[in-house]
């Protein structure tokens, strides 16, 4: 018996060793970014190639947070879209289709944002509803140059908070999955690819100033 | 026994470390559902009302307790403001923001600039 726990934990020591290495990628060359060191980032109006016309605004929406959490100050985007409009960019599309140069200085901004939405497919089924997004999330500095370069893909599901009984857990899916139809909330999902693409991993984006002076 | 019981917290600590990153983040500013709040005024216009209460409220108690607003909401409750027709509020909200953030300066002294030559009456709502 002892023997077998002795087995099975070192199986699992072995899965633990490789667990961590198997999601590792080559950093990127993050010289650019580091040149150009931005305090501040406008984020502008979300280009929209799917068919689901509410995703720009759960993918604006939750981008300020992150973004000012990791260190940068973000000008405020409602505010930014209200005075884009007072331009005549109403669309993401006109918006990114503007010079960095134009955008940055209209706004004294240090880098630019672009974000697009390659992707946005809810599939119905009777327990779960998933959902898959693929987003790519680019930043230019205010001379032109492009920063930053992240492609996210995410299959969601909104997940059960009960781990009882299993018909219990299944009552809640249906639950879920009934009021997830009737009123889908997509926040957790878009907050957490943001989160993916500026916190984790190696190809994160680094502190900005206002994180540092804070930590240290 | 003893190496059992090692080896298996090694391995329970080895598990968690893969996920302590992305937890120890922690955050730096407070934000009253900022995110939430905005994302329901986009739906619902009518909404704009509830986020434009929830920010008055949050940056009055951050205020009182003399802690750093977090960047962006005072010019956002001031485009509220505006976007309401209150005028002085508006300006209030947007010169917090310039005096709390110089990168908003740009920003800031172009939209009082702008209120106060009347050219953003469009705005209003």
């Amino acid at each position: 018996m002892n023997k077998l726990i002795m087995i099975c934990s070192a199986a699992l020591f072995a899965v633990g060793l490789s667990g961590c290495a198997i999601n590792q990628v080559a950093p990127k060359d993050m010289s650019a970014f580091t040149t150009a060191a931005p305090a501040s980032i406008l984020v502008v109006p979300i280009v929209n190639h799917s068919l689901d016309v509410d995703a720009p605004n759960y993918v604006l929406t939750t981008l300020p947070i992150p973004l000012a959490e990791k260190g940068y100050y973000v000008y405020p985007v409602n505010t930014v879209k209200v005075v884009l409009e007072q331009e005549g960019l109403y669309e993401g599309e006109a918006v990114q289709q503007q010079p960095t140069e134009k955008l940055a200085a209209m706004f004294g901004a240090d880098a630019v944002l672009y974000v697009k939405i390659n992707q946005w497919d809810a599939k119905y089924a009777v327990i779960t509803t998933s959902v898959t997004v693929d987003f790519d999330y680019r930043m230019v500095s205010k001379n032109g140059v492009e920063i930053f370069n992240e492609n996210k893909r995410v299959v969601y599901s909104p997940e059960s908070n009960l781990d009882g009984s299993p018909l219990l857990v299944l009552i809640d899916a249906v639950v879920n999955s009934a009021l997830a139809r009737a009123k889908p909330n997509y926040m957790p999902l878009t907050r957490e690819a943001n989160a993916a693409v500026f916190n984790e991993g190696p190809n994160a984006l680094p502190d900005g100033p206002y994180r540092r002076t804070r930590i240290n | 026994m003893r190496s059992t019981l090692v080896l298996t917290l090694l391995c329970t600590t080895m598990l968690c470390a893969c996920t302590i990153p992305y937890s120890t983040h922690h955050s730096i500013y407070q934000w009253a559902d900022y995110d939430s709040l905005l994302y329901a005024s986009f739906k619902d216009p009518a909404q704009s009302k509830d986020m434009l209460s929830a920010l008055e409220l949050h940056i009055s108690k951050m205020e009182e307790s003399k802690q750093k607003i977090a960047p962006g909401l005072y010019a956002e409750l001031g485009t509220l403001y505006l976007q309401a027709g209150n005028i002085d509020k508006a300006l209030t909200m947007y010169s917090n923001e310039r005096t709390a953030w110089p990168e908003s300066a740009v920003l800031m002294t172009t939209m009082m600039n702008t209120i106060k030559q009347g050219q953003l009456k469009s705005m209003v709502k």
